[in-house]
């Protein structure tokens, strides 16, 4: 399968000052992955008539003269219908410009595409916060279709916490947005000079740069709040709070939910802070008066988006208890199979856990009016995000996931699940990650500086961060500054990064993962499985070192290749239990791009993409030493009594593709 | 006579509460020599109801014997994976 044609498309370069308006013609109504063998290899050819003009002429069959200038305008409308564009922000010039993606970009989307540009493109021995890096963000191969739950969107960069590549993934409304733009990407460049902070809104017709003056400061609410006032409440919206201005390691970059809250973030690896670093409060997708991404094959796609929901909705998972526990289900089970990490990794059992399980957070939503059910975009059939009220009936969180309240909660002891709540909307209010801070108010629970389970205490020291206190800035930094900072020894990071919340003594295949992932401490870095491709069974034991590495690996590359597609890494758990499940997501990328994939190519685009970030961790300068898991992991985990016992050389099998 | 600690999980709380039976660390007295599946038919669930069994937090067959002391968790269909890969969920009702 050739799936890289070679397209020699001319970069169009458009700098344009601050406030600067333009239009750049009709929305590519095509996108660039895989396009078809018949339009490869055509010169592209540079034209002064916008597009809707020569579509006029050519409809009309007048103005041109000749057959020749027929054709090359022919030429011209079909390939600006095919290529979807890349952005790229000139943060320090205030200009942006659009250019066709070249031959080795062309066919990839979502952490693909993040991934292949910060390794062409970045220095990989630069510092994070400095000029040098870039912030890439891309819709995935399947988002902006009718394609189930394919909004998600990846945001790439050197990461300001590891040190290392990093692709953190988020819902909300923006990524579909994009697509429907034609915008495959969107790269914010170089930095400015001053500290100033800049807002980009991108329509289909216009790209600005705008001070941002009145939401410096803000949260992440107040800033969301105030944009959909301006810009329509619909409009997609991703933004810093006081964090990534701050350009603190742990700092998210927020995404407007459906109802327009902080509720989803780029959570992982500090990537806040990069877009901090270049000046950008927010960014604001509208696309009004975009059309439909076209489909290759609409008949097949219909066909295989059919089939498609069917698994989802058939699914006990997808279908049932996702949407009535939310992923907080994982709670009780992960407890009573003791690997859920309690007291700064001491336990693999909180005794409190069924006051933080999703059964309870259902029972109490439904006592004081949420919703145990909502999606973090639109398409979504599985509905597993959730809205949290406070005891007055007021929204105090969504998005109330089981990494975030384990980390907030068992990690730290605290059991008061309204306290958990408020910790997690401080976060998504000041743009935290999360899993970060839970893991960072439990070093800082360690150092004795806050008592241990005390959330009202939590809360206070958490809030500091917005302030800009010199505490807070250490708080804000994340789990290993603050360990460093407070002296403790018991730091639980891998690549600097904090631990998510599954214990890798207890359950192994996930600690190969931490270990080995190019993005450090990760769990979803090996979340997806495809069984009858990847021949992943169901007979391996957690609490041995048998079998993991390999179950391991092959998660990785699934993962990696899902995060591509645009599909939220839930629809796994469907795909894992249904014979065509790989198949119909083939199907779907086969239909759009009109393509004859296999299986075995999405192994390869996997494979591939690991490859990218492994060689670009490598050129900065990681190495199997960093592939270690803290020494106090070798100390027994209760209740099962299991240590940490691989070899670095063991572990590197995980990261051996041929 | 053998004594367990009881937890059911999801969906199966809210069967056994309509049933009200005890599902949250209750104390479940049961015959000797009585197995998971015995389990499962004692507090009135269907084995379909039951994806997975947790006995001293190990996934294990549902022939599995019980022993006094025992903590066992049973688990409906519905748990996100990969955990139930990684935790040995899948296909784990039958003896292997």
């Amino acid at each position: 399968m050739d799936l890289l044609c070679v397209l020699d498309f001319h970069r169009v370069e458009m700098m344009l000052p601050i406030q600067s308006k333009i239009n750049f013609g009709a929305a590519p109504k095509k996108r660039a992955l895989f396009p078809q063998k018949d339009l490869c290899h055509k010169k592209h050819i540079v034209n002064a008539l916008p597009i809707p003009v020569l579509r006029a002429i050519h409809q009309t069959g007048n103005g041109t003269g000749s057959q020749i200038h027929r054709q090359e305008n022919e030429d011209r409308i079909v390939k600006e219908e095919i290529m979807a564009r890349i952005l790229r922000i000139n943060t320090r010039k205030k200009t942006h410009s659009f250019e066709e993606p070249g031959a080795d970009l062309a066919a990839l989307g979502g952490r693909g595409l993040t991934s292949r540009m910060v390794l062409n493109e970045v220095p990989p021995t630069c510092h994070p916060l400095s000029k040098h890096n870039k912030l890439v963000v891309a819709p995935g191969l399947l988002t902006g279709t009718a394609a189930a739950n394919s909004g998600r969107i990846s945001v790439g960069a050197k990461s300001p916490l590891t040190g290392g590549i990093k692709e953190s993934n988020s819902g909300g409304i923006l990524s579909q947005k994009l697509a429907r733009l034609g915008i495959k990407a969107v790269v914010l460049e170089d930095k400015p000079e001053d500290s100033g902070f800049s807002l980009v809104v991108i329509k289909k017709d216009s790209v600005e740069i705008l001070p941002a003056d009145e939401y410096v400061g803000l949260g992440n609410n107040d800033v969301m709040g105030r944009l959909w006032d301006t810009y329509g409440k619909r409009v997609g919206v991703m933004s810093i709070g006081p964090a990534g201005q701050q350009r603190l390691a742990a700092a998210c970059i927020n995404f407007a939910d459906p109802n327009g809250r902080p509720g989803r973030a780029a959570g992982r690896g500090g990537l806040g802070a990069v877009m901090g670093s270049k000046g950008i409060k927010a960014i604001v997708v509208d696309d009004s008066g975009a059309g439909k991404v076209p489909v290759a094959d609409p008949e097949a796609f219909k066909t295989a988006n059919k089939r498609w929901v069917e698994i989802l909705k058939g699914h006990p998972v997808t279908s049932q208890g996702l949407p009535a526990y939310g992923t907080a289900i994982l709670i009780n089970i992960i407890n009573e199979a003791g690997a859920l990490p309690t007291k700064n990794f001491r336990s693999g059992r909180f005794e409190y856990a069924q006051d933080i399980s999703g059964e309870r957070i259902a029972e109490v939503i439904e006592q004081r009016g949420g919703k145990t059910k909502d999606g973090c975009h639109p398409g979504c059939v599985i509905q597993c995000s959730n809205v949290y009220h406070d005891k007055d009936g007021k929204v105090l969180t969504s998005g109330f996931e089981y990494e975030t309240i384990w980390a907030l909660g068992a990690n730290t002891t605290i059991k008061d699940l309204d306290d958990v709540a408020m910790l997690d909307a401080l976060c998504d209010d000041i743009g935290l990650d999360t899993i970060e801070m839970g893991v960072t108010l439990g070093v800082a629970m360690e150092a004795g500086l806050i008592p241990w389970g005390d959330g009202k205490a939590a809360i206070d020291l958490l809030k500091k961060v917005r302030t800009g206190d010199p505490l807070g800035k250490i708080i804000g930094n994340g789990s290993l500054f603050t360990g460093q900072a407070l002296g403790v020894d018991r730091i639980p990071v891998v690549k600097r990064q904090a631990l998510p919340a599954y214990d890798p003594r207890a359950v192994k295949g996930q600690g190969v993962t931490y270990c080995t992932s190019p993005m450090g401490a990760d769990h979803t870095a090996g979340y997806a499985v495809a069984p009858n491709i990847l021949k992943v069974g169901g007979d391996v034991d957690p609490l041995k070192k048998e079998g993991n590495v390999e179950v391991s690996k092959n998660l990785q590359i699934a993962t990696a290749a899902v995060d591509s597609t645009g599909l939220c890494l839930f629809v796994a758990f469907a795909v894992l239990d249904t014979e065509d499940g790989v198949q119909t997501i083939v199907d779907l990328l086969n239909a759009q791009y009109g393509l004859s994939l296999t299986p075995e190519d999405v192994v390869k685009l996997g494979v591939s993409i690991l490859k990218d970030e492994h060689t670009f961790n490598q050129r900065a300068g990681f190495t199997k030493v960093h592939d270690r898991l803290p020494d106090f992991f070798a100390d027994p985990l209760p209740p099962h009594n299991v240590t940490w016992d691989y070899t670095e050389e063991e572990l590197q099998q995980a990261k051996q593709y041929d | 006579m053998a004594t367990i600690l009881f937890n059911a999980f999801s969906f199966l709380q809210e069967k056994l509460k309509a049933k009200d039976h005890p599902c949250i660390n209750a104390h479940i007295e049961l015959s000797d020599g009585s197995t998971v599946a015995d389990l499962v038919s004692a507090v009135g669930l269907e084995a379909a109801d039951v994806e997975a069994a947790l006995v001293n937090g190990s996934v294990r067959p549902f022939d599995t014997l019980l022993q006094n002391g025992d903590r066992v968790a049973l688990i409906p269909p519905g748990t996100p994976g990969p955990y139930r890969v990684l935790l040995g969920m899948a296909g784990r009702k039958k003896a292997k």
